[in-house]
């Protein structure tokens, strides 16, 4: 054949995405490109189906060589032509990219998108050009038909399908040779193959990509399934909004009966069979077999009951077989190579693959096909290529708008029927839907429940009316106007509609909902109880992505619009009224708010810390006194803790008219900002500034009077006359690794150490060699220390791998600048030494199963280990409270040493009251604030007599206008923080960062989008 | 298998095999509600009231469709299948506007019913009380979509009874809405009005104006009788409050019209304005003067006992056998009947459900004999019975029709004919010649034939038989009943006579041929046998209670003084 003589093919993929992505115009530059060089008859241009990858469209192979080029546009034809088609080289800038480490892949077998991908049933896809039956019997095609007519009975295709153990691809899994089966022993002269290809779910494109990509895999199987079970017709309903299917599918009808392959006596056997196309309108329950077979009669596509089923009396109340597209297009692969060739593949119960259109929030959308059993963790993060920017992993929607969520927790899940029914998500269709943090799981799913309302049909009642009341109360909640009962009222119309519907929409409706509720309960109910969306999308209930990120609600872009005016006080005075630690936060802050600004989808976020750091820097000269807002109520309360969260209830109280008086443990005042955040972050200076200003309020601070030591709760309340107690006692002593050789001269806590810095006590790291174990701040702040204090070398020792390091990436960006050495996939094993440490043994790691953080799990590679030398260990792998301190007090803690509180934060004593890292864990400033100003509230309703205290007042937010034209600053990138040089720094303890200049402030401030007023234009 | 055993609820009992669970269970006597289902219609299984478990099933079943095994066992009441039904009921009572307080249909309505068996009492979900319109627009009856339930009795009844598939759904899912036709307002649609859709209507939703809000179930008397308004002879039933017939709905055991009726059954007479005959009524100089029976009958008396065998009695069609006979034995002079000419008794009507080929010959079944019409209709547009029609004039069947032709084409028939294994010839007195011709050709065909009025043969029984036709009479009594104008053969008459005495309800122009007016009963006050057109004798039963003499009273009274 001629075309053996082409030196180069380059296959252009024609499927939908890259059709949309230009892939069109491609073809046609490459096929003028190639005539103007004069390579015609060297080189030709196949347009294909569909790759799969559709993020990276339009994508390319060049064969013999298997270059893969993707987002290739017509004006990169001549240079692609020229080197790679004339000069035989790679271009390397139309080459895939690895997403973290932005190497080049040139090569199709090497790209990992593939890499885990098996593709049997998309075998062609992408492959052969679909318009041309000669390259589909090139690949084999038809060989299954002929081998079925001439070597097979009837029974014998149905028993190889059987033993196959082939699974109805449509979703619901039935066995496919036991349905054919059915419909060949039911009664009847007439009998009908229909194919589903319907194919309805919104983001599922996978039975699209077989239409459109290898027509005559469909055709073929559907004429073997006709000879199996006695059809002479057959019929494809596929969806109106499928052109391009439509138009191939008939275009391969034609030629197959050119070929003698469809029509009258068939391959010259007795054998006869016609397919015809039945255009559907789009109705998604048309998917729905007696929907579907109703559809075809002309009928309102509406189900009914079953029995009798389509197998004794289906389309014009003839036997009739239905199947999904990929049911059938499996069909000639497993004739062809036998049903133990197939059922090798995948899962014993669930053999062969799975083809998933993955979506979302994920690196590498597109169409995946994977063997069965393969992992969910596998398909999102091998294949999908993991969570853009950094964020984290929520769930995976699966089966489409019927199907079901699984969390970090399902990652480990084996991707096949029976599996994810067990996990509440389904198979459906194989929609692959991830989300991240920035997905609220209540909007989701309400997301789907109103896509299935909208497409029940109506016939039965359960569907049409429950589907409709629960999408009321999903709505209601999504409102902050739900309540808990809604939940309970929820699950009863869930179990209503799947007991009581008439089909598989009615039935599976609910699901979305319920697994929502299922692995994400605490999201409804922070919805319902605290009207807040914590993953700031339920529009009722956000006031800005930013605002809502903050723990403590500050309302960012009304002090942003404010500074940008020069309006410093003003705007200074609106972050106070829900963070008095402006100067500190300026500083310290990990900026929750920035990785939820909006500004950040388009270009990078705003510069929301720096704004407010340039801000509070702007009153240093002249500090803020604290106005008292109640008057005076004759009432004490004691504060045990100087942190962020002790002096923001102490401040809040005091300016309620409370006498506070604060108990420090230490001598200096600041809790954890003052001697657990190193002096080049925070300098005291400045720390300072801010625990007068709460001093200024009438709060006495009262340094060295340790709970447990100088005073009790007991005492407190009892003698010395206080009213209520709040407990703000911190988490601050390091967790021990448990490997032996802790006790070592040499073996420091993080925190302790960081501590003892602050207070002078700095142990000499001159010229040693450190190794810091763990992989959040207070280790990347205790390795920046050892720096600063003349050790010779530092590493970092982490279990992990860098993107799973919880420290904030700027910080570590920052140390590895300053000289900290980075240790992955390694954990101590013991500390080596002789009265003093002089090795740490470290065991390698290999990430095996996904944890619930939807991090892998590190595991220990046996005999990997290895020792470095160090002079000193420093653990920072994790902190706890000191429970001691309040024992016999009545003040119970959990398990975790935190405190154990209600939701109004008052501990198992009355009167005491606790906040910040005691309840939370270790934390941020921003959270311990938060806590404060929580747990202010709570002390004050409960001296008020118990009666709650409204401060809707004080919550209620202002309206700060848009005082700037942001078409001006719709380009305008991100302010540069201006900071020390790493070489510079490391050997001084003055601040890294050196501020904004003001007109940069003001210039950053109008970047800011006014996300709060979008409802208000 | 003759049949099947089945146990439900611990009952175990035979049935036929095909039997659907819920026809099973009637027979062993268990009940199982339903809403959406209907005896006379298809079940659909679209309400899930009737929701039941089967063992060794996933999941409920409807019991409406769901078809018996042998050896399956059921349970109609177990927590499972009571919970999903209190579920649906409080679904439906979330939807739409379902008040029952302020409902026409309170007191008759299924879904309440059910709302009290299952221990309904409040409203578990939020009500979403959409803004539904209320389409006043057809005559007799309403359509307010706030109570409707989306049950489609009334659609599928339109389109398997009626055959007429006015009705359809618009919308789908929550928005699901009853439309006529291509959602056109219900009076301008192709409605015949035949009220099957108001008869069907589980709740308030369809509303017959007429008797709205004039008595509640349990408030009213309710009387078999028959429609006298053609010689189909639709059972019916009066529904009866304080001896005023409020309503009329067909009898869903009668034959032939199993439930149906036309328009003019249901509501002819209700809707009837003709002034009535109360009173007698005597012609003075100064015009017509009411007058007691005593004193018109007397008159008549005396008038016609000197006209002997000048006297010719015309009886309607519409008339009773009772009153045809009393005529025949107790009258001199010679006896006619007024309206129509009589083909033969023959097949039944019932025939029509099972031919495959229909014959319609010069009459338009959607105008006469329009249950007859109904059952041409749903047997072409469901089981694909073909139709042809011969009819010099327009005919209301024609778009259903294989073919249509003039009486001179009737030899184009036997070519589409030959092959039918059920050709039935339809015709009445004007197709009656064409359709001898076409029986002596297709000997296999059946005939369905109706007579003028609605009780010749009745007549004919007593040996009335004779059309009118001028015999020199010069005094008449004509029973007219409810009868119109007649003919004007018999008028021409009626104007030469020396003396006409009519019985008539309705007080109409043309009386004024006579010298003494009688009144009659209308169909709902009268007691009587009929024969319909298939010939078989039924009653019709008064409704309600009347101060008119009965037709037999007053001959036998005339007949008394003569």
């Amino acid at each position: 054949m001629a075309d053996s003589l082409y030196r180069a093919n380059v296959l252009v993929c024609g499927g939908t995405g890259c059709t949309a992505s230009g892939s069109q115009p491609l073809m046609e530059a490459l096929k003028s490109e190639i005539v103007r060089r004069g390579l015609e008859g060297e080189v030709r241009v196949v347009e294909t189906g569909c790759r799969g990858f559709c993020a990276m469209g339009p994508v390319m192979i060049v064969y013999p060589e298997g270059i893969f080029y993707c987002q290739v546009q017509a004006e990169d034809v001549p240079e692609l032509v020229e080197e790679t088609l004339v000069k035989g080289r790679v271009v390397e800038r139309l080459t895939y990219k690895e997403p973290l480490t932005h190497q080049a892949v040139p090569f199709y077998k090497d790209i990992p998108f593939y890499g885990k991908q098996l593709r049997v049933c998309l075998r062609n896809c992408g492959l052969i050009n679909p318009e041309n039956i000669d390259e589909y019997i090139a690949q084999g095609g038809y060989e299954a038909l002929g081998k079925a007519l001439a070597e097979m009975t009837p029974d014998g295709v149905i028993d190889e399908v059987k033993r196959s153990g082939l699974r109805g691809r449509g979703g619901a899994g039935f066995l496919v040779g036991l349905k054919w089966e059915f419909a060949r022993k039911a009664r009847g002269d007439v009998k009908y193959i229909v194919c589903n290809a319907d194919e309805g779910d919104p983001g599922a494109f996978m039975d699209r990509s077989i239409l459109e990509g290898d027509p005559h895999a469909l055709l073929e199987g559907m004429i073997i399934a006709g000879y199996a079970i006695g059809a002479k017709e057959g019929y494809i309903y596929c969806r109106a909004e499928y052109p391009l299917a439509i138009e191939r599918l008939k275009l391969a009808i034609e030629q197959a009966h050119e070929y003698g392959l469809m029509g009258e006596r068939i391959l010259d056997t007795d054998f006869s069979f016609e397919i015809y196309i039945k255009e559907g309108a789009g109705a998604f329950v048309c998917g729905e077999e007696t929907a579907l077979i109703a559809s075809i009669e002309g009928k309102r596509g509406e189900p009914r009951p079953r029995p009798p089923f389509p197998a004794v009396s289906g389309l014009w109340g003839k036997p009739t077989n239905n199947n999904n597209v990929k049911s059938y297009a499996n069909i000639p692969q497993i004739i062809a190579n036998g049903a133990e060739w197939f059922s090798a593949i995948g899962e014993p119960r669930s053999p062969g693959t799975a083809i998933f259109a993955l979506t979302g929030k994920v690196e590498n959308t597109g169409l995946v096909e994977v063997p069965m059993g393969i992992t969910m963790g596998e398909i999102v993060f091998d294949i999908g290529g993991g969570i853009p920017k950094n964020k984290q992993f929520k769930a995976v929607q699966t089966g489409g708008p019927l199907g079901g969520c699984v969390p970090a927790s399902g990652l480990n899940l084996k991707v096949d029927f029976d599996s994810l029914r067990e996990a509440g998500a389904v198979m459906g269709s194989g929609g692959m839907i991830v989300v991240d943090e920035d997905t609220c799981m209540v909007e989701f799913s309400k997301y789907f429940l109103t896509f299935a309302t909208a497409e029940s049909c109506g016939k039965c009642v359960p569907c049409r009316v429950g589907g409709r009341r629960m999408l009321e109360i999903l709505t209601r909640i999504t409102e902050g106007k739900g309540t808990m009962e809604d939940l309970d009222t929820i699950e009863e119309i869930a179990k209503g509609m799947a007991n009581a519907s008439i089909c598989a929409l009615g039935q599976l409706t609910p699901g979305p909902v319920l697994s929502a509720l299922r692995y994400f309960r605490e999201e409804f109910v922070a919805h319902i109880v605290e009207k807040r969306c914590p993953a700031g999308a339920c529009k009722s209930l956000v006031r800005s992505p930013c605002v809502n990120a903050c723990p403590a609600g500050v309302d960012v872009p009304s002090y942003i619009s404010l500074v940008s005016e020069g309006k410093y006080a003003e705007a200074l005075e609106v972050h106070r009224e829900r963070n008095p630690f402006a100067l500190s936060c300026g500083r310290v802050c990990p900026a929750f708010c920035e990785q939820r600004c909006r500004r950040g989808e388009l270009d990078q976020p705003i510069a929301i810390r720096q704004i407010k750091r340039f801000m509070a820097d702007q009153e240093l000269e002249n500090p803020w006194t604290p106005a008292r807002k109640e008057p005076k109520k004759g009432k004490k309360v004691a504060v045990i803790g100087s942190g962020p969260a002790g002096l923001t209830s102490a401040l809040r109280l005091a300016q309620w008219g409370y006498d506070v008086t604060v108990h420090e443990a230490l001598p200096v005042a600041g809790g954890m900002m003052a001697v657990g955040i190193p002096e080049y972050r925070l300098p005291k200076d400045i720390l300072n500034i801010e625990i007068d200003n709460v001093r200024r309020a009438g709060v006495e601070i009262v340094l060295n009077s340790r709970l447990g030591r100088d005073i009790t709760i007991d005492q407190l309340l009892d003698s010395d006359g206080y009213d209520a107690v709040v407990l703000a006692i911190g988490a601050q002593i390091s967790r021990a690794m448990r490997v032996s050789g802790e006790d070592l001269e040499g073996v420091l806590g993080g925190t302790e150490f960081l501590q003892d810095v602050t207070l002078g006590k700095a142990p000499d790291m001159a010229g040693k060699r450190v190794a810091v174990v763990g992989g959040g701040n207070t280790a990347i702040d205790a390795a920046r220390t050892a720096m600063r204090l003349g050790a010779s070398e530092v590493h970092l020792v982490y279990r992990r791998t860098r993107d799973a390091m919880p420290a904030q990436e700027l910080e570590v960006e920052e140390a590895v600048e300053e000289g900290l050495k980075l240790h992955f996939l390694v954990n101590p094993s013991r500390i080596m030494g002789n009265g003093k440490v002089e090795g740490l043994e470290l065991v390698s790691q290999e990430l095996g199963d996904f944890d619930n953080s939807a991090r892998r799990r590190p595991q220990p590679i046996e005999g990997s280990e290895f020792v470095l030398p160090v002079d000193v260990v420093i653990e920072a792998i994790g902190q706890s409270t000191d429970v001691g301190c309040a024992d016999g007090c009545g003040v119970s803690f959990n398990r975790n040493t935190t405190v154990e509180v209600n939701k109004e934060l008052c501990t198992t004593r009355e009167g005491v009251f606790a906040a910040g890292d005691a309840v939370l864990g270790p934390a941020t400033v921003v959270e311990a604030v938060a806590q404060g100003n929580q747990v202010a509230v709570a002390v004050d309703s409960y001296l008020q007599d118990g009666e709650p205290v409204s401060k809707e007042e004080w919550l209620a937010y202002g309206s700060v206008p848009l005082t700037w034209n942001m078409e001006g600053y719709a380009e305008a990138g991100r302010e540069e923080m201006p900071v020390q040089a790493p070489e510079v720094r490391r050997n001084n303890w003055k601040e890294v960062e050196l501020g904004f200049a003001r007109e940069a402030c003001h210039e950053e401030c109008k970047r800011c989008l006014r996300c709060d007023l979008e409802d208000k234009f | 298998m003759a049949s099947v055993q089945i146990t439900i609820d611990g009952i175990t009992g035979s049935v036929p095999p095909g039997s659907t669970v819920l026809e099973a269970a009637r027979s062993l006597g268990v009940d199982i509600p339903t809403l959406c289902d209907h005896p006379a219609i298809q079940p659909i299984g679209a309400c899930r009231i009737c929701l039941i478990e089967v063992e060794k099933q996933r999941g409920l079943q409807p019991a409406c469709t769901f078809p018996v095994n042998e050896g399956m066992v059921v349970h109609t009441k177990s927590p499972k299948v009571v919970d999903a039904r209190r579920f649906v009921l409080q679904l439906l009572f979330s939807e739409r506007n379902h008040f029952c307080m302020f409902c026409q249909a309170s007191g008759s309505c299924e879904l309440q019913d059910l709302a009290y068996e299952y221990g309904l009492d409040h409203w578990e979900y939020d009500r979403a009380f959409p803004q539904m319109p209320v389409d006043a627009s057809r005559k007799y009856f309403t359509m307010d979509h706030n109570r409707c339930i989306l049950c489609r009795r009334c659609i599928r009844a339109c389109d398997e009874l009626v055959g007429n598939g006015t009705l359809g759904l618009k919308y789908r899912g929550a928005e699901t809405r009853v439309i006529a036709d291509m959602d056109v307002p219900f009076g301008d649609s192709t409605c015949v009005a035949c009220g099957t859709c108001l008869q069907v209507c589980p709740v308030g939703a369809v509303l017959d104006r007429m008797s709205a809000y004039m008595g509640a179930t349990d408030e009213v008397d309710r009387v078999k009788s028959r429609c006298t308004a053609c010689s189909v002879g639709c059972g019916l039933e009066l529904v009866v409050r304080d001896n005023r017939v409020i309503r009329v709905e067909g009898d869903w055991d009668a034959e032939p019209n199993k439930g149906l009726l036309c328009e003019l059954g249901r509501f002819g007479l209700m809707y009837d304005k003709r002034k009535r005959v109360n009173k007698p009524l005597v012609k003075t100089e100064s015009g017509w003067v009411e007058t007691t029976w005593e004193d018109a009958l007397g008159q008549v008396q005396q008038k016609l006992s000197g006209a002997g065998d000048a006297l010719c009695t015309v009886v309607s069609g519409l008339a009773s056998t009772e009153a045809a006979q009393a005529v025949m034995e107790k009258l001199p002079g010679t006896k006619a009947v007024m309206d129509g000419g009589m083909p033969a008794a023959a097949d039944g009507i019932g025939v029509l459900d099972e031919a495959d080929l229909f014959i319609v010959v010069q009459t338009d079944l959607t105008k006469d004999y329009q249950v007859a019409g109904f059952a041409v209709k749903r047997s072409v547009r469901h089981r694909g019975a073909r139709l042809m029609i011969l009819d010099d004039a327009q005919n209301g069947l024609e778009q259903l029709a294989v073919w249509k032709g003039t009486p001179e084409d009737a030899a184009h028939v036997l070519a589409v004919a030959q092959d039918a294994q059920m050709p039935v010839i339809i015709y009445d007195a004007a197709g009656a010649e064409i359709a001898k011709k076409l029986v002596d050709l297709l000997p296999n065909a059946k005939q369905v034939t109706f007579p003028g009025g609605s009780n010749a043969h009745g007549l004919a029984s007593v040996g009335l038989d004779t059309s009118f036709t001028a015999n020199g009479a010069n005094a008449y009594y004509v029973l007219a009943a409810e009868a119109g104008q007649p003919d004007e053969k018999l008028m021409d008459a009626l104007q030469k006579a020396d003396y006409v005495v009519v019985q008539s309800s309705f007080r109409e122009p043309w009386l004024d041929v006579a010298q003494v007016i009688l009144p009659s009963p209308t169909a709902y006050e009268k007691n009587g046998t009929f024969i319909t057109a298939e010939g078989c004798k039924v009653e019709v039963a008064a409704g309600v209670s009347s101060k008119l003499l009965s037709e037999v009273e007053v001959i036998e009274r005339i007949a008394a003084g003569l």
